[in-house]
Parts: C-alpha cells; sequence; structure tokens
C-alpha cells in the first residue's frame, strides 16, 4: 500500500468510528427514550459512553488524516467541498457536544433518582425527552451523513 | 493528482454501500457492547436482552441488506461482468458472507436471550466476532492493497 491508500484506508475508519458511535448512541438513546426507571437510564446512558470514546477516537482520525488526504490526493483546502465538510465537521460536533453535555446531566440526575428509591420521575422522563437535547444529537448524526455523502459525491470536482 | 476521479453514475451505489456498512457495524457493535454489559448488570439482563433482539432486527438485519445491494451495484458498475476483480473485492465477499453466517446464529440467539430475558454470552463475543470482520473489510476495500 502506498501513502495515499494508508491515509484513505485510516480516514475511512474515522469515519467508521465516528458514524459506527453515533449509531449505537442513537440506538441506546432510543431504547431510554422508552424507559421509566431511573437506574435504567442510568444504565443506558452509562453505555453511551463506549460510543462517545469511538465518536472522539473517530473525529480526531477522520479529520487528521482527512486533511492531509486533501494534500496528498492534490485538492485544494479552498475546494467548496472542502470547505462545507469542513464547516460541517465544526457544527456537527459543536451541535453533538451540546446534545452530550446536557444528557450527562440528565444521567447525574437520574443517578441520583436511583439510589434514592429508583421511582419514575415525570422530571426524569422530561429530560430525557427533552426536545432541544434530541434535536442537538439527531441533529448531529444528521450532519455527519452529509458530510459522508460530500465525501463521495465531491460536488464541484 | 493521485485521487481517483470515479464516474458520477457510481456515486450512489457507493454511498448506500458504505452507509450500509457503517450503521451495521454501529448496530452489531451495540449487541456487544450491551450484551458484555450484561454481565454486570444482572438486575437489567431483561432490559440488554430486548435492547439486543431490537436493534439486531431494526438495525443490523436492514442494514446488511442495504450494504450488500450497494455492494453488488457498485461492483455490477465498475467490473461488468466480474471481469479482473481485484483481490480486495474478494476480502469483501468473504467478510460480507461469513458475517452473515455468524449473524444469523447471533439474530437467533438474541431471540431466544429476549424470550429467556436473560443475554446469552454468545450474542456478544458472535457480534464482537463480526465487528472485528468488518474493520478487517473497511479497511481492506478503502485501502485496496
Amino acid at each position: 500500500m502506498d501513502l495515499y491508500q494508508w491515509l484513505l484506508a485510516l480516514h475511512v475508519t474515522g469515519a467508521f468510528l465516528l458514524l459506527g458511535g453515533g449509531v449505537v448512541a442513537a440506538i441506546l438513546n432510543l431504547t431510554a427514550l422508552g424507559r421509566e426507571r431511573p437506574s435504567e437510564i442510568v444504565l443506558l446512558f452509562g453505555l453511551i459512553r463506549v460510543a462517545v470514546a469511538s465518536i472522539l477516537i473517530g473525529s480526531v482520525l477522520a479529520l487528521v488524516f482527512g486533511l492531509w488526504l486533501v494534500h496528498e490526493a492534490g485538492y485544494g483546502y479552498g475546494d467548496g467541498w472542502v470547505v462545507a465538510a469542513l464547516v460541517l465537521f465544526v457544527l456537527g460536533n459543536a451541535m453533538g457536544g451540546a446534545g452530550g453535555r446536557r444528557d450527562e446531566r440528565t444521567a447525574v440526575f437520574a443517578r441520583e433518582l436511583a439510589t434514592a428509591g429508583d421511582a419514575p420521575s415525570a422530571e426524569l422522563r422530561a429530560r430525557v425527552h427533552d426536545p432541544v437535547s434530541l434535536a442537538l444529537s439527531y441533529g448531529s448524526g444528521l450532519i455527519l451523513v452529509a458530510i459522508l455523502a460530500l465525501m463521495i459525491w465531491k460536488p464541484g470536482t | 493528482m493521485l485521487a481517483l476521479l470515479r464516474p458520477d453514475s457510481w456515486n450512489l451505489p457507493l454511498f448506500l454501500h458504505v452507509f450500509g456498512a457503517i450503521v451495521v457495524f454501529g448496530a452489531t457493535a451495540t449487541l456487544a457492547i450491551a450484551g458484555f454489559a450484561s454481565r454486570r448488570n444482572a438486575e437489567h439482563d431483561a432490559l440488554l436482552a430486548r435492547t439486543i433482539a431490537r436493534a439486531f432486527i431494526l438495525g443490523v438485519l436492514p442494514s446488511w441488506i442495504l450494504m450488500r445491494i450497494g455492494a453488488e451495484w457498485i461492483r455490477g458498475k465498475e467490473f461488468p461482468g466480474g471481469a479482473d476483480e481485484p483481490g480486495w473485492i474478494g476480502v469483501g465477499y468473504i467478510v460480507s458472507d461469513g458475517s452473515a453466517l455468524l449473524l444469523i446464529v447471533t439474530g437467533i440467539l438474541a431471540g431466544l436471550s429476549a424470550r429467556r430475558g436473560r443475554v446469552m454470552l454468545a450474542v456478544p463475543i458472535l457480534a464482537t466476532i463480526c465487528v472485528l470482520g468488518f474493520a478487517v473489510a473497511w479497511f481492506a476495500m478503502s485501502g485496496k492493497p
């Protein structure tokens, strides 16, 4: 394998870890939406941390090797599809991070309820179903899919 | 310029193939994560068993089919008639067909686990083997050694 092939393989590995982690987080989050007991929410949100680790590692790999690939493959950093992908990448990460921080606060609240009797709570249910958190997290996922489409179609090339 | 330009007509099947592969990777990883978590959370074993069964039916199964349809579609365009196929195509088929067998067994065990309310240890182990196989496939198919 030459340098270009290695860079592409590592870039794609990053994309799989990033988007695949998003899929794991989405499945566990969707499951949490249907649960009532605080200890169940704690468990499911806790497992999402594994997905977050995959997302973080994937983000770094995809970005570093993606930027290197742009140079190695002879594209320009000012090309429209590259700029669009970078803007969406920053936006997607910001939205995912903000949604994740809100979910983390929900997990802390759920942990408190779990240790205090583990009874279902309307407040916890409202936080798990918080439309802002859901919009941030799932919007971030949609942006990542849009980046994948940009990477394949490369409009303007 | 080293980058390979491909015809526009290849983009949609390639997108569907890669998107399906990513979702099947994530959904299968969920089976592994939830399955191993059930060993340390006996209280929530039934919940995790149901989560695994649903992730299999609603995530793994449709995304594997999408991945495979996209693969056949792009292969038909890139190598019409199957002539002169490189080795990395073979790696893709080995992983794809092998994972299909493993995933069918995993799905059956996931269904049984959901009915019993307890995750069988084989479920996360088989799912992990599939995840590792997917990693080999995406590395071979993107690096094309």
